[in-house]
């Protein structure tokens, strides 16, 4: 019987950061929660993956019963959880084929908060080996996760998702250089510690910008920043008294609220007399109010929009993620066939245990019949020469359907029929 | 000889427009050098034949609206240019070469040939208070254009739309610094300009003020402008604002230039009681 993949979590798209917190697996006791998914009387293999946007559980079993209701009550005996009916219903679960796909639109970065963004692959690949050391993946999941690693590399190298965040800082650049007409002398402020607000950083620096704020909610990740650009760090509780300093300000967290109000942009442009100030939006949900763009002298650009003119730049980009998404069903499609293969195993062993059925049968017959006289010398030698037979019998059809994965659906549906071998629940092995 | 050298100025400035508008909307970059370089011959021919008109009757002729048009389109064209070494916005010249070519068009179709200059005007006042304040128009105008084109700029970036003109177009900051730039050179030179009329009107007529349109007109662009100065000073007046003030400003000199002089009477229209 086909094991089941399963996947529980919650992520930026369906919780708020409050509740994703809760849940996240310390990583100092990330060994103790794999060994505690493990004992889970349902899950055979597991994976934990806790970054900062999502939150996942993979797992395989045997059945697809239970092991949903197993792994919401593993995710609510987090100790953090304080609402375990809310996070409840704030989890989503993927099965099966919708099981893996989402796991390579995750590897791929297609579910990211700047898609093409590569950042989670890396924490992909650490939690995987965290969990090797601990013992918690089997051949499924070694399988899976190096696929979605190599499938993450054929959408980076066939598509133009991975462009995607670089030529979105250009696009901003381009736009601060329509807005200001020099960059040197101006400051820019980045709010949070997002990946592509770094990378939007960098462009600005490199086109003149030589004085940088960072703020964070953290306050030694904005520091840690800091040292990287030159820049000065910010605590998160005076930045909007900073803002009025910038000429660009760069809104890079998962906030759920709007960090910036119109109001208080038209407070901030009136203490600068009306120079002209440009916020990129970086933040999904939106961290700037999108009525800041009606202010006079405000100009209010939310990634999406940066996303649109870069489009306009490369025609044709907009079916990138299309492109992408169609090699994944590939890929799902062909670790499916891999999945399903592993089924010839039990085939396998009830066909030889029908051969052996039928050689001890005959032997025994002939034994004590016609070749009753025979010595224990020929016995043996009478047995090992059925036994070699049989074995090479066997031999090259079991070859082509190992080598043959595509067709072995075929070769084991039509073997089954041809030496009616009962298809009895077999336990298996793997 | 002077007509010959109108003509030639006209074609030529004809020919300046073409090359802007092929930079407009072609953007090859030797039509952002060539198009100046040909508004240039233009304005040197165009010299010649003022000077040319000057040495024949002695004496600035500025007494008739069509050589009013073509000696404002001759300021106009001559600040531009050096406006244009000096900032490089050829963008500008898109405005400033079709409205000096109808400038100049209309004075030759206004007809030709030497009119008696009325001996109130035989003074130097006219030529002084006339410069001034053409040269003032002339800055407004390159400040209009910066507006229009910051206006466009600035809809451009707030609808996140993008048209095939955006990159002739400066940055925001640049055109509203040069929006300021003009404003305060060309108020100066627009008081100067109403102040010498004033004072010349005192001299010759007794009357320093005499309520007559042009000089309302002129007062009240003088206040529009003072204001928007006023409020760029102090702070907060900018960017679309301050363009769509200078729009006005600039709409109401137009207007007046082409229309008030046909309409209303006084001094300025040739009537010195």
């Amino acid at each position: 019987m086909k094991k089941t993949v399963t996947i529980v979590g919650l992520s930026h798209h369906t919780a708020p950061v409050e509740l994703r917190e809760q849940v996240a697996f310390d990583h100092s006791a990330l060994r103790e929660s794999l060994k505690r998914l493990i004992s889970l009387p349902s899950v055979e293999e597991g994976v934990l993956l806790s970054t900062c946007n999502r939150v996942e559980v993979l797992t395989v079993s045997p059945t697809e019963k239970s092991v949903l209701q197993d792994i919401k009550g593993f995710l609510a005996a987090q100790e953090s959880v304080e609402d375990p009916e809310r996070m409840e219903s704030q989890l989503y679960t993927y099965s099966n084929e919708d099981a893996v796909r989402h796991l390579f639109r995750v590897a791929a970065s297609l579910d990211s908060m700047v898609v093409g963004e590569p950042q989670i692959l890396g924490q992909l690949k650490a939690y995987y080996v965290a969990a090797q050391e601990v013992g918690t993946v089997g051949n499924i999941l070694h399988r899976l996760f190096h696929r979605s690693f190599s499938v993450a590399k054929r959408v980076r190298s066939e598509t133009g998702i991975a462009i995607r965040p670089v030529s979105v800082s250009s696009v901003a650049v381009d736009l601060a250089k329509r807005i200001f007409d020099k960059l040197d002398g101006k400051t820019v402020m980045v709010i949070g510690a997002g990946r592509i607000g770094e990378l939007v950083v960098r462009h600005l620096i490199q086109n003149g910008i030589r004085s940088v704020m960072i703020t964070n909610r953290t306050f030694e990740r904005a520091v840690q920043l800091a040292g990287e650009f030159h820049a000065s760090p910010i605590r998160f509780e005076d930045y909007q008294r900073y803002l009025k300093l910038a000429e660009v300000v760069i809104g890079s967290t998962d906030s759920p609220q709007f960090l910036l109000g119109a109001d208080m942009v038209a407070e901030v442009l009136k203490e600068r007399k009306q120079k002209a100030m440009f916020f990129i939006d970086l933040g999904v949900p939106r961290n700037f109010d999108p009525a800041i763009n009606e202010i006079d002298n405000a100009y209010l650009y939310h990634i999406d929009d940066l996303d649109e003119v870069s489009k306009m730049n490369l025609k044709g980009r907009n079916t990138e993620t299309v492109k992408a998404d169609e090699i994944i069903a590939e890929e799902v499609t062909s670790f499916f066939l891999w999945l399903d293969s592993l089924d010839h195993v039990p085939t396998i062993v009830a066909l030889k245990q029908r051969f052996e059925d039928i050689r001890q049968q005959e032997l025994i017959k002939s034994l004590n019949t016609t070749l009753k006289d025979l010595s224990d010398r020929e016995r043996q030698a009478l047995e090992d020469m059925t036994s070699a037979m049989m074995n090479k019998i066997l031999h090259s059809p079991l070859v082509r359907i190992r080598t043959r994965p595509e067709e072995e659906a075929i070769y084991l549906d039509t073997l089954r029929k041809l030496f009616d071998v009962d298809d009895k629940d077999e336990d298996e092995e793997n | 000889m002077a007509i010959h050298l109108l003509q030639l100025t006209v074609l030529i400035y004809l020919v300046a427009t073409g090359s802007f508008f092929l930079y407009l909307f072609v953007g090859k970059d030797s039509y952002s050098r060539i198009s100046p370089f040909i508004l240039l011959i233009g304005l040197i021919i165009h010299s010649t034949a003022l000077a040319v008109i000057f040495f024949h009757a002695g004496f600035p002729a500025l007494t008739q609206f069509r050589e009013a048009l073509s000696f404002k389109a001759w300021v106009m064209v001559g600040t531009y240019i050096l406006v244009q070494f000096k900032y490089r916005l050829t963008v500008l010249g898109c405005f400033i070469a079709p409205l000096a070519f109808l400038m100049c068009l209309s004075a030759l179709t206004l007809g030709a040939g030497d009119a008696e200059i009325p001996p109130a005007l035989k003074t130097y006042w006219l030529p002084l208070h006339v410069t001034l304040a053409f040269l003032g128009n002339a800055v407004f105008a390159l400040a209009f254009g910066v507006s229009v084109v910051y206006l466009f700029q600035e809809y451009e970036l707030k609808n996140k739309k993008r048209t095939i003109l955006h990159k002739r177009f400066s940055s925001l900051e640049t055109l509203d610094r040069l929006n300021y730039i003009f404003l305060i050179w060309g108020f100066p030179l627009m008081t100067f300009g109403i102040i010498t009329g004033s004072l010349w009107a005192g001299v010759y007529w007794g009357d320093y003020w005499s309520w007559e349109p042009r000089q309302i007109s002129s007062a009240i662009t003088w206040f529009l402008y003072g204001a928007l100065l006023h409020g760029r000073i102090t702070g907060g007046w900018r960017g679309k604002k301050a363009a769509l003030w200078t729009i006005v400003g600039f709409a109401v000199v137009l207007s007046y230039f082409l229309l008030g002089d046909f309409v209303f009477t006084g001094r300025h229209a040739g009537r010195f009681e």
